[in-house]
């Protein structure tokens, strides 16, 4: 049943199929809810491949995987700030 | 898994980052942490004591190398001040938006 729910809320955003989101914009907004929906289950990784100049973004809960990829340094300050959001989320005793 | 300070950290991360210039990946993840040191028992079972403090658990990984660090409520904004710049510096690969070629275009 909450399985369900959660993934109805998130296909309003449009991308139970594709893993891969096209825009930071929309990977951001996507992530934030995912991780707000269970901070104790959802993990952010980073993944960087300095020879192909690629650094891959990922916010999933084992159940949802949203995915994100970009070459652009200008969007690195944008990571930095979304970051900073979450760990000061989850250092928080917020819920 | 290696649980370090965070200056060592930084300092380690450096070096994994060092050593996947030529090849590889660095992975990074970070996590909600709560403390707690033993899984969830089943059901029925005396559960665990009720988390204190959250805190946030950051891994790395490059190849078969693995560090950890935990960071604490206050200590947030410096350590995101240092990961942040370390970030920037290290993963220099990326490419750098063009300007638009408003000369060119002139001298036609």
């Amino acid at each position: 049943m909450i399985k369900d729910s959660i993934y109805f809320s998130l296909n309003e955003i449009r991308f139970s199929k594709m893993t891969y989101l096209k825009s930071w914009e929309e990977f951001q907004k996507a992530a934030e809810k995912l991780y707000l929906q269970n901070p104790t289950k959802a993990r952010y990784n980073i993944s960087y491949r300095h020879n192909k100049g690629l650094v891959a973004l990922k916010m999933t809960d084992d159940a949802t995987c949203l995915q994100y990829k970009t070459e652009n340094q200008q969007e690195l300050r944008k990571m930095e700030m979304f970051l900073n959001d979450l760990m000061r989320h989850m250092a928080s005793n917020e819920n | 898994m290696v649980l370090l300070e965070h200056e060592k950290f930084f300092a380690e991360l450096t070096k994994l980052f060092y050593s996947a210039r030529e090849k590889g990946t660095v992975r990074m993840t970070v996590k909600r942490y709560d403390g707690r040191t033993k899984p969830e028992p089943r059901v029925g079972k005396e559960p665990l004591p009720t988390p204190v403090e959250n805190m946030c658990l950051i891994r790395a990984t490059c190849r078969s190398k693995k560090i950890s660090t935990i960071v604490h409520g206050q200590e947030v904004k410096k350590f995101h001040q240092k990961y942040a710049s370390l970030m920037r510096s290290s993963m220099d690969a990326l490419k750098k938006q063009r300007k638009p070629k408003t000369k060119s275009k002139a001298a036609h």
